[in-house]
């Protein structure tokens, strides 16, 4: 089969993924909106279902461009909505937690969609960008974002669980706060060390292609703002009576710039992160 | 830790500031682009080179002060803390943050919980056991830090004490690798193409020479792969146009040379006569908007856009065809055999590996932090022959307990599970 003939197949499952995604976020609304939960598991099923297709979407792609589809604007955030569907799945499966499934899915789709928004040719990489350790790089990005995504739906969920009343249909699928922000600190657990292994390959990387392994380029220095934000989650969840609230507000600024970092930077900064 | 957690906003704000600043720029970049006022103010507050200035090396310095100190005060109190964890006096008189009773199976509960080694021993109330996991998560913290520390240290020492020197020039050129005594020759040069005419890789031959001691040692070196020679590490770094010039006087050669993209040659018996070499374009076509650029990367109509310079004042611009002869006085200048020159850095930088050794402790530590949940069981047995079991996890909160009393249930725990609080 022709490299064409994979883009093909990968376009039409981006657009099935697409709806998928869609169709899961709209079941999930109507099952806040209706108050049944059967709602609930359909839409998680075809959340599911579209992981699995999206999967098999780069995996494809990846074959028809002849190398990880993780090199451009487009590629990289198709796998950043893998990525963060996929942390969400794991933490919804490990936690019994559908509700934080119904919340992950607009983000989830908006995302793709910005994905479809970008040019989806594949280009020859231009040498810097030839390096294994450019796999690395993007795929524990790829983890890091979906975990900090994971922890800003948390945050939200955190804080709209404060004005719930009790025993209301919502406050009977979320778990206390102080479960909720227990699982908060695991997804930023996870981003954290995923985001300190991006940070260390792509300095590794920087290091063999332009000779620096830190020139604080905007795209780098952001990271390290992400990073010092999660840092001070981590502290200030230690001290007595910052837990919860607090935390929730800084897990919901980390993921925003971790946005401006991935996105912003790109548009509104200079630096040799910007070819993409 | 309030001080930490303000110094470490502090620093934060102070990237933010940097990376939206247009870092290293002049006064009157920044009064054009902020106003005046403002631009004095970045340049008093050395905002325009933030990440080098004195206050955010100090902020830094502060932050590795505050870790060592902090490393340094708990110390002892973790030494401590591993003790008393491990001990089971220590548990056995307390009621953990969560108990089960009436537990059959203890053993198949203790290892479904993940505690694997088990001691027993005899109370004066009857037989207990007990059980202590992951130890080691107790130090991910104060492995974090000791690794931000490294790491700073690594970045601070590499970039007071870093040498770095570019050397450009065709293959067969040679020069000295500043003061360090040893010579870079460029053997080879290429810039590989594919079909689409984009790049696939450029590599240089290279071999460096000691002439104290007369060792030389070659490599290759292409984009992503360096390779380290005496010490120092050589980067195929970039790449650029350079050409011959030759230049007349009344006919007679006067002067053959190299000239490179963006430099500059003086005419040699009059050197107030400057020609300057401003791009070359191999594959020359006009642009649709009138102006000068090249349809591919291949050499199918070279041209060649010079300016003339007489005491600093221009004389003339234009782009010039290898068939064209520029004329200027008695002087004619042509440009040919054009060809691709490679730009290698060379660096040595001793605390590289001192960096990235602290980023791998702090990974370490991270993990220890957040996947070695340090955790007691113990169990102690009643009368009527079943176990109590408690447990404690310092950060597992009531996703432990929640586990506890799951698991519990499955090994036998038979009365309804209680919860205290500690
Ligand atoms: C001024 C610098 C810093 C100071 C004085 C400081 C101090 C502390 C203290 C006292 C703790 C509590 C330890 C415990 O309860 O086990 C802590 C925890 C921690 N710190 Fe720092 N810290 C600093 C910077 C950082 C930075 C930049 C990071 C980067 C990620 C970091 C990562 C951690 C982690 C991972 C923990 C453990 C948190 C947890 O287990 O939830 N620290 N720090």
């Amino acid at each position: 089969m022709s490299a064409d003939k994979f883009l093909q197949i990968e376009n039409l499952l981006f657009t099935v993924v697409m709806l998928l995604y869609f169709a899961s976020m709209i079941l999930y609304f109507a099952f806040i909106a209706a108050r049944r939960e059967k709602l609930a598991a359909v839409a998680e099923i075809l959340q599911g279902l579209g992981f699995v297709l999206h999967t098999a979407a780069l995996v494809i792609r990846g074959i028809g461009a002849g190398r990880l589809p993780l090199t451009n604007q487009y590629e990289f955030a198709t796998s950043f909505a893998w990525g963060l569907c996929l942390v969400s799945l794991v933490f919804v499966l490990k936690y019994r937690f559908q509700v934080l499934g119904a919340f992950a899915a607009p983000v989830i789709f908006l995302i793709i969609g910005y994905a479809a928004m970008q040019s989806r040719d594949v280009h020859e990489l231009m040498p810097a960008l030839r390096s294994n350790w450019l796999g690395f790089h993007v795929s524990t990005a790829i983890i890091a974002y979906g975990a900090f995504g994971v922890s800003f739906v948390l945050g939200i969920i955190f804080l709209m669980r404060e004005g719930m009343k009790d025993q209301s249909f919502l406050d009977r699928h979320v778990p206390s706060r102080e479960k909720l922000d227990l699982i908060g600190y695991r997804s930023v657990s996870l981003g954290l060390l995923f985001l300190t292994f991006t940070i260390l390959t792509g300095a590794i990387w920087a290091e063999r292609a332009w000779g620096s392994y830190w020139s604080w380029d905007p795209k780098e220095t952001w990271s390290l703002i992400t990073w010092l934000i999660y840092a001070i989650y981590l502290h200030l969840r230690l001290r007595r009576g910052w837990r919860g609230r607090a935390a929730a507000i800084f897990a919901i600024v980390g993921f925003i710039a971790v946005l401006f970092t991935y996105v912003g930077v790109n548009t509104f900064l200079p630096g040799v992160h910007s070819y993409a | 830790m309030q001080f930490a957690i303000g110094l470490l906003l502090v620093l934060t704000l102070a990237c933010s500031v940097g990376s939206v600043i247009n870092q290293g720029q002049t006064y009157e970049y920044y009064a054009a682009a902020y106003g005046e006022r403002a631009a004095g103010a970045i340049m008093a507050l050395q905002l325009d080179d933030l990440f080098h200035s004195v206050w955010f090396i100090l902020l830094s310095a502060f932050l590795c002060l505050n870790l060592i100190l902090c490393n340094l005060i708990r110390l002892p109190s973790l030494l401590d803390l591993m003790k008393r964890e491990q001990d089971p006096a220590g548990s056995l008189g307390s009621r953990g943050s969560v108990s089960l009773e009436g537990v059959g199976d203890p053993e198949g509960f203790f290892h479904a919980m993940g505690f694997r080694s088990i001691r027993t021993g005899q109370g004066e109330e009857g037989p207990w056991l007990f059980s202590v996991r992951n130890l080691a998560g107790l130090w991910g913290a104060w492995v974090c830090h000791l690794g931000i520390l490294l790491l700073i240290l690594g970045f601070g020492l590499g970039q007071a004490t870093m040498e770095v020197y570019t050397i450009y020039g065709l293959p067969g050129d040679s020069a000295a690798i500043g003061e360090t005594g040893a010579i870079l020759s460029i053997d080879s040069f290429d810039v590989d193409l594919r079909e689409d005419d984009t790049v696939e890789q450029y590599t240089a031959g290279i071999t460096v020479r000691r002439p104290s001691d007369g060792k030389e040692e070659s490599a290759q070196i292409s984009v992503n792969h360096p390779a380290t020679l005496f010490g120092m590490k050589f980067f195929q770094n970039s790449t650029g146009w350079a050409a011959d010039i030759h230049i007349k006087k009344s006919g007679e050669p006067l002067q053959d040379q190299v000239i490179y993209a963006g430099d500059y040659v003086p005419v040699s018996d009059m050197p107030d006569l400057v020609v300057y070499l401003n791009a070359f374009y191999p594959d020359y076509v006009n642009s649709p908007e009138g102006g000068p650029m090249t349809a591919s990367s291949s050499l199918n109509n070279p041209a060649y856009l010079y300016s003339v310079y007489y005491r600093g004042q221009i004389l003339g611009m234009n782009a010039l065809l290898e068939s064209e002869e520029l004329t200027i006085d008695d002087y004619t200048v042509t440009f040919d055999n054009p060809r691709n020159y490679t730009l290698i850095q060379i660096k040595r930088d001793r605390f590289t590996l001192l960096a990235l050794a602290g980023g791998l402790v702090v990974m370490l530590g991270l993990i220890l932090a957040f996947y070695l949940q340090e955790a007691r069981m113990w169990a102690v047995r009643g009368k009527d022959g079943t176990w109590t079991v408690y447990g404690a996890c310092r950060k597992g909160g009531v996703l432990f307990g929640e586990r506890f009393l799951e698991e519990g249930k499955k090994h036998g725990a038979a009365e309804p599970p209680q919860k205290q609080e500690l």
